[in-house]
C-alpha cells in the first residue's frame, strides 16, 4: 500500500512536469515577466534549478504538512477549495452509499433466497436494463418530471438563499442522491443475489436445515453472513467515491462537490487542482483496499493479515 | 437473438443515415425550430431547427465508430501485453501487472478526465484515452489464460521443435485465448459507448461540431432543455439505451457459447434455464 501510494505520486508529480503549462506565468505580472532576471530570480527562489528528485520531495513534504498548493484559475490554496466542497460530496455519496447498500442487500437476499421468485425476476430485469442506462440520464429524467413538472424538489445545487439549516437542504439532497443510489443498485443487487445462490447451495446449510433450524436463522445467520464477502468488497471499493465525488451526478444537480471541482479544472486545465485531487483519490483507494483485507479477517478467520499462502 | 437483431437494426440505420432521415443533421431551419416531435420532424427539432432524428442517426454512426474503434485498440493493447507477460513471466510480468494495478484504482471518469487535461479534446484523442484506460480487463483476461496455457503439452511440443517465442505466442498461444477476448471486446463497445456519453455530457469529450449521442445529450446541460424540450435528451439516450443492451445481450450470448467455463457458477442449468439467463443476460461490471 505505502510503495503504490509513492509511485502513484511519483507519476502524478513528473506527468505535471511534462505539462505544456508553465505554472510561473499565472505567479508573475507580465510585466515583470518582459524581464528574464525577474523570472530567473523566481524560479531561483521557488526551487525551479533544485534538480527533479529533490523537487519532488519538496513538494511531498509540503503535501504531508497539508499545503496542497494553488490553483491557477482562481488562486485560492486548493486545501481551502477542497474544504468547501468536501462537505457536499461527503453528504451526497454517504446518503446514497448508505440507501444503495440497504437496500440492495434486501432486495438481493429475497432475490436470492426465492430463487425464479417474482422479486428475482423483476430485479433481474431491472438490473440488466439498469446496467445499460447511463447513471446522468436517471437523473435528467428525475429533474424533468420530479423538480419541473409536479415540482415536488428543487431543480439542483446545494442551498436555497436564506436556507441555512440541514432541514432546508434535505430537499436538495433527495434527488441526488436517489439517482447516485439507483445507479449504484443494479450492480449490488446482481451481485448480492449471485452471493447469495453460491452460499445456499453449500453442505453447511443443507447442515443448518437439517438440524431443524427456523428458515428465517438459517437464512439469517448462515447465508446471508457467509456471503457478505464479495459483496463487501464490492462497497469498499465504492469507499473512494466520498473523495473522488460522482461526477456526472453532480453535473447532472449542479452540486457543489468535488466531482463538479474536476469537471471545472479539466475545462480550464487547472492541473495543481487535478493533481492534488487524483492523488487524493488514489489515497482514497489504496486506503479501502485495506479496509477489504481487514473486514475479510474479521468476516472469514481463514483469512490472515500478512498470511503467506494464497 | 433479440442482441444480434438490436444491434442490426441500429447499425443499418445509422449506415443508411442518409437514406432514412430525409434532412441533414446540420441544416438549420428556424422556421421549425424547437419543435416538438410530428409526423414532419419524427423526434422533433432542436433551437437551430436541426432534425433530432437524423442527428440521432448520424450520432450513432460516431458513437458506434468510437466505441468500436476504442474497445479494438483497447483489447490490442491488453492482449499484446497479456500475452508477453503471461508467456514470459518474471520481471516484465511484475511490470506489467502493477501498471495496470495502477491504472485500475482510479475510477474511469476520473482517469479518463486527468488524460483529458493533458491531451486535450476531439475524436481521435477520446479514441485513444478511451484504449489507453481500458485494456486492463483484456490484460488480466489474456495474462491469466496463457499462464495456464504455457505449461499444456502442445507448447511444449513447439519449444521442443524449437520454435521462436513470437511464433509459439502469437501462431499457437493466442487463437486459444480469442474467445474470451471477443467477450471482453463485446462488453468494452457498451462500455466506452456510455463513457463517451458521460464524457460528452460534460463538455469535455468530442467537438460538438460531430454529432454522436453524447453530444446531443449536452444539450440537456441547459436547464431549460431538460425542461421544456424533453425531446432533445430522450431519444439520444434511448438510442443508447437500446445500443448498450443490445450489446450487452450479445456479449452475454457469445460467454456462454465461448466460455462454457464462466457460466453461472453453483447453478445446474437446463437448456431451457441456460437460454433464458441468456436473453435475460448475466453480466457483472465492475464499477
Amino acid at each position: 500500500m505505502i510503495p503504490m501510494a509513492f509511485s502513484i505520486s511519483a507519476i502524478i508529480f513528473f506527468a505535471s512536469r511534462l505539462s505544456p503549462i508553465d505554472p510561473l506565468n499565472s505567479l508573475i505580472s507580465p510585466d515583470a515577466a518582459a524581464d528574464p532576471t525577474n523570472l530567473a530570480i523566481l524560479k531561483e527562489r521557488l526551487g525551479f534549478n533544485d534538480p527533479i528528485i529533490v523537487q519532488y520531495f519538496n513538494w511531498l513534504m509540503e503535501m504531508f504538512k497539508g499545503n496542497f498548493g494553488y490553483s491557477i484559475q482562481s488562486g485560492q490554496p486548493i486545501s481551502e477549495i477542497l474544504a468547501l466542497r468536501m462537505p457536499a460530496t461527503l453528504e451526497l455519496v454517504l446518503a446514497a452509499l448508505i440507501i444503495s447498500t440497504t437496500l440492495a442487500l434486501l432486495i438481493g437476499l429475497i432475490a436470492g433466497a426465492n430463487r425464479g421468485g417474482l422479486t428475482d425476476k423483476t430485479s433481474r430485469a431491472l438490473a440488466a436494463v439498469g446496467i445499460s442506462v447511463p447513471d446522468f440520464f436517471i437523473g435528467l429524467a428525475l429533474l424533468n418530471v420530479l423538480a419541473y413538472r409536479l415540482s415536488w424538489f428543487p431543480t439542483g445545487q446545494r442551498i436555497s438563499p436564506g436556507q441555512e439549516t440541514f432541514l432546508d437542504r434535505l430537499p436538495h439532497l433527495v434527488l441526488p442522491v436517489a439517482t447516485l443510489s439507483i445507479a449504484m443498485l443494479a450492480v449490488l443487487i446482481r451481485y448480492t443475489r449471485n452471493s447469495v445462490l453460491d452460499t445456499i447451495n453449500r453442505d453447511f446449510v443443507k447442515t443448518a436445515r437439517s438440524k431443524g433450524l427456523p428458515e428465517w436463522k438459517v437464512m439469517w445467520s448462515h447465508v446471508f453472513r457467509n456471503s457478505l464477502g464479495p459483496v463487501m468488497v464490492l462497497i469498499a471499493f465504492r469507499l473512494p467515491l466520498l473523495v473522488g465525488g460522482a461526477v456526472l451526478v453532480e453535473a447532472v444537480f449542479q452540486w457543489p462537490g468535488i466531482g463538479d471541482t474536476i469537471v471545472e479544472a479539466v475545462t480550464v486545465s487547472d492541473y495543481p487542482v487535478i493533481m492534488v485531487v487524483s492523488l487524493l483519490i488514489a489515497v482514497a483507494i489504496l486506503f479501502a483496499s485495506f479496509l477489504v483485507d481487514i473486514a475479510k479477517s474479521i468476516l472469514d478467520p481463514r483469512v490472515r493479515l500478512g498470511a503467506t499462502t494464497e | 437473438m433479440v442482441g444480434f437483431l438490436i444491434i442490426f437494426l441500429v447499425v443499418t440505420s445509422a449506415i443508411f443515415a442518409e437514406q432514412i432521415s430525409g434532412y441533414d443533421p446540420n441544416l438549420m431551419d428556424g422556421m421549425s425550430a424547437s419543435m416538438s416531435p410530428s409526423t414532419d420532424h419524427l423526434m422533433g427539432t432542436d433551437q437551430l431547427g436541426r432534425d433530432i432524428f437524423s442527428r440521432v442517426l448520424y450520432g450513432g454512426r460516431n458513437s458506434v465508430l468510437i466505441g468500436v474503434t476504442a474497445s479494438f485498440l483497447g483489447n490490442l493493447i491488453g492482449t499484446v501485453l497479456g500475452a508477453i507477460a503471461g508467456y514470459l513471466g518474471g520481471k516484465l510480468d511484475t511490470l506489467f501487472i502493477r501498471l495496470s494495478e495502477l491504472f485500475m484504482t482510479f475510477p474511469q471518469l476520473v482517469l479518463v478526465l486527468i488524460f483529458v487535461t493533458f491531451l486535450g479534446q476531439g475524436v481521435s484523442n477520446v479514441i485513444i484515452i478511451f484504449a489507453i484506460t481500458g485494456w486492463m480487463t483484456t490484460f488480466r483476461l489474456v495474462r491469466s489464460e496463457f499462464l495456464s496455457l504455457r505449461e499444456e503439452a502442445f507448447v511444449e511440443a513447439d519449444r521442443a521443435f524449437g520454435f521462436s517465442k513470437k511464433r509459439i505466442i502469437f501462431r499457437h498461444l493466442l487463437p486459444n485465448t480469442m474467445s474470451p477476448i471477443v467477450v471482453a471486446f463485446t462488453i468494452n463497445i457498451a462500455i466506452y459507448i456510455i463513457a463517451e456519453a458521460g464524457l460528452s455530457y460534460l463538455g469535455l469529450g468530442v467537438p460538438v461540431t460531430t454529432p454522436t449521442w453524447g453530444n446531443l445529450l449536452a444539450a440537456a446541460q441547459a436547464p431549460v432543455v431538460v425542461e421544456q424540450y424533453w425531446w432533445l435528451w430522450v431519444f439520444p439516450a434511448t438510442a443508447i439505451i437500446v445500443f448498450v443492451t443490445g450489446v450487452n445481450f450479445i456479449g452475454d450470448g457469445l460467454r456462454d457459447v465461448l466460455d462454457p467455463r464462466q457460466r453461472t457458477r453453483g447453478s445446474k442449468s437446463t437448456f431451457k434455464s441456460a437460454l433464458k439467463e441468456k436473453l435475460i443476460g448475466t453480466r457483472e461490471r465492475n464499477s
